[in-house]
């Protein structure tokens, strides 16, 4: 779509990008640098862009801070949870959707459900959710987390694997069952393989949303199963703020982050499009 | 799953009567595990919502009491005027935050569209880097930025020769901060959605434009726009539902304050729930709000199905 071919008009529009692409991300890189700076470093005025000396000592004290390594844990176990349920739970019901037509126009309704859900005031969950795993001993667990954010992103996993399940012709796997095999051989060894891509980008984006969620985690953990972003906001509000800590322990949530995301970008922006992953 | 297939086909009777009734069924579990999913975690809360919200409620050592007292917490409500003023607060914060994400979004996304393929796919990537990062976090970021005394932002604006600003700190400014953060981040999911809507554009209408000799405007505002509406209401439907509940910002980064200045409406539910623990109260302000939640993603998606 690069219209009009004269050169100056396309190359400043080139330029310009690079401009929108460096201011939005200049917040992400001064964060970054902040947590690598001396503190008479990052208060003085002007500020520096490149740290002129490098110290560790912020990630030492946030790493060597009693419970964080265990924060960085239960965000970890609490993520893995919440993926593997949704992504099982919600690629078969894609699957089923995908193949299946269901009587008095439950696949439409059942859709448009799950979507409604994700649309529910989150209080509106939440507060019978916390009488509820109280009392029947789930809260501040690993478990009870990693099914409410298992149910939380399981509309995101239904509605992506949908699309990916729907590019699958069904020639395909019809031609593997006429040829001899069980549907779930088929399944196996047609169905599996051609979504893998699907799978993968679709778990990232569920294993990001968990990672990140901040207000059900707030409620429904005390100490046992506390996530990072509970321990980065519970920087964030001591009476005394130091701003390298802080930095280093929002270096830490972000890190892995970025990761993923540069991994598996190009199904990850598809997986944006459709489900949308941005806030709780 | 081949007998299903053939049954839905209308052929091969007696293959039916072979398969056993969990396989001719294998359609319903293969949803039942969602469903059951989302009805304990999620229906059975909110019908439990409902309950509350015409009670009094006390909860105390897990012993949880529920007494029925009508429509006493609804009525509270309307009289209420930390809960009035957080509900202006949010309809501000809504109307504001979602329209700028769209300018800057479709800003970003048509000039995607006309860059070349390869500088596309980098800037893309780069692009979509601040929507994934844990919103607490870049709110922690941006606090330090927004420092009074050494804060980069305050820097940048003695440069240009503006006085120093309070940001968060600062009653008439810290919604306005958190709002900036909101744009930066979110216009980013704007992007991706619009610019997926303009590259699905279909050609035909461009050249037919193009034939009649239309200017590149005519074609934008003739030909662009009507065809991008459906992606508009997709975008304004999920941007105006995810807005609309915002609190883990204000929660991590001012708490709410200062005074109420950044109370949203959850973040005021909340409040009554798990710092006042009134679950009734707390309980029909919810529902009162997914009421309201529930007109306007209808209202949306009435649009999308006419679409």
């Amino acid at each position: 779509m690069v219209g009009e071919r004269s050169a100056p008009l396309v190359l400043s529009r080139h330029v310009l990008m690079l401009g929108v692409v460096l201011i939005v991300l200049a917040p992400v890189y001064w964060m970054l640098m902040i947590g690598l700076k001396t503190e008479s470093e990052f208060s003085q005025i002007p500020p520096t862009i490149w740290p002129q000396e490098f110290t560790l000592e912020w990630f030492e004290a946030v790493l060597g801070k009693r419970g964080f390594g265990e924060q960085i844990m239960n965000s970890v176990i609490i993520a893995a949870i919440a993926t593997s349920i949704a992504i099982t739970v919600g690629s078969l019901a894609a699957y089923g959707l995908s193949r299946f037509q269901l009587p008095w126009g439950l696949n439409y309704h059942i859709l448009f459900f799950i979507l409604t859900v994700r649309m529910f005031p989150q209080t509106v969950t939440v507060v019978p959710l916390f009488i509820f795993f109280t009392q029947i001993g789930l809260i501040d667990t690993h478990i009870g987390m990693g099914l409410v954010h298992s149910m939380l992103e399981l509309p995101l996993a239904v509605w992506m694997m949908l699309g990916f399940f729907r590019d699958i012709p069904r020639d395909l796997e019809e031609a593997a069952m006429v040829d001899g095999d069980h549907w779930l051989g088929a399944f196996r060894k047609v169905i599996i393989p051609l979504v893998r891509p699907g799978l993968a980008a679709t778990s990232i984006l569920i294993l990001i949303a968990s990672w990140n969620e901040f207000l059900f985690s707030l409620i429904l953990t005390r100490t046992e199963a506390q996530t990072l972003p509970i321990a980065v906001a519970n920087q964030v509000t001591q009476f005394d703020i130091l701003y390298g800590r802080m930095m280093a322990a929002s270096a830490i949530s972000i890190i892995p982050v970025l990761i993923f995301t540069l991994l598996v970008q190009r199904n990850l922006i598809r997986g944006l499009t459709l489900g949308g992953v941005s806030g709780a | 799953m081949l007998n299903v297939l053939r049954r839905r086909r209308g052929g091969d009777v007696q293959a039916i009567a072979n398969t056993p009734w969990w396989e001719t069924h294998l359609r319903f579990f293969f949803i039942a595990p969602s469903m059951v999913l989302l009805a304990v975690l999620a229906v059975f809360p909110a019908i439990m919502s409902w309950r509350m919200a015409f009670s009094r409620v006390t909860f105390k050592l897990g012993e949880l009491e529920i007494e029925p007292i009508g429509f006493a917490n609804f009525t509270k409500a309307f009289s209420d005027n930390l809960i009035i003023g957080s509900t202006v607060r949010t309809a501000v914060w809504v109307l504001v935050v979602v329209s700028a994400e769209i300018v800057v979004g479709l800003f970003i996304a048509f000039l995607m569209s006309k860059l070349h393929s390869r500088a596309r796919m980098f800037f893309t990537a780069a692009l979509i880097i601040p929507l994934v990062l844990p919103p607490v976090s870049v709110g922690a970021g941006w606090l330090v930025m927004m420092d009074v005394n050494f804060g980069v932002l305050n820097y940048l604006l003695s440069l240009v020769g503006i006085e120093p600003l309070l940001w968060l700190a600062d009653d008439r400014t810290a919604l306005a901060s958190i709002m900036l953060i909101d744009i930066w981040q979110a216009s980013m999911f704007v992007f991706i959605l619009m610019y997926a809507g303009i590259l699905s554009l279909p050609q035909d209408p461009y050249e037919a434009a193009a034939i009649d000799g239309a200017s590149p405007w005519q074609i934008f505002r003739d030909v662009t726009i009507p065809l991008l509406r459906p992606t508009f209401v997709v975008v304004l439907l999920l941007r105006t539902l995810d807005a609309a509940r915002i609190a883990d910002r204000m929660l991590a980064m001012t708490r709410g304050g200062p005074g109420s200045s950044t109370e949203t409406v959850t973040l005021s539910i909340y409040k009554y729930a798990f710092i006042h623990f009134n679950f009734g109260y707390a309980s029909a302000l919810s529902v009162m709000f997914q009421v309201v939640l529930i007109i306007l993603a209808t209202f949306y998606i009435r649009r999308i199905l006419r679409a």
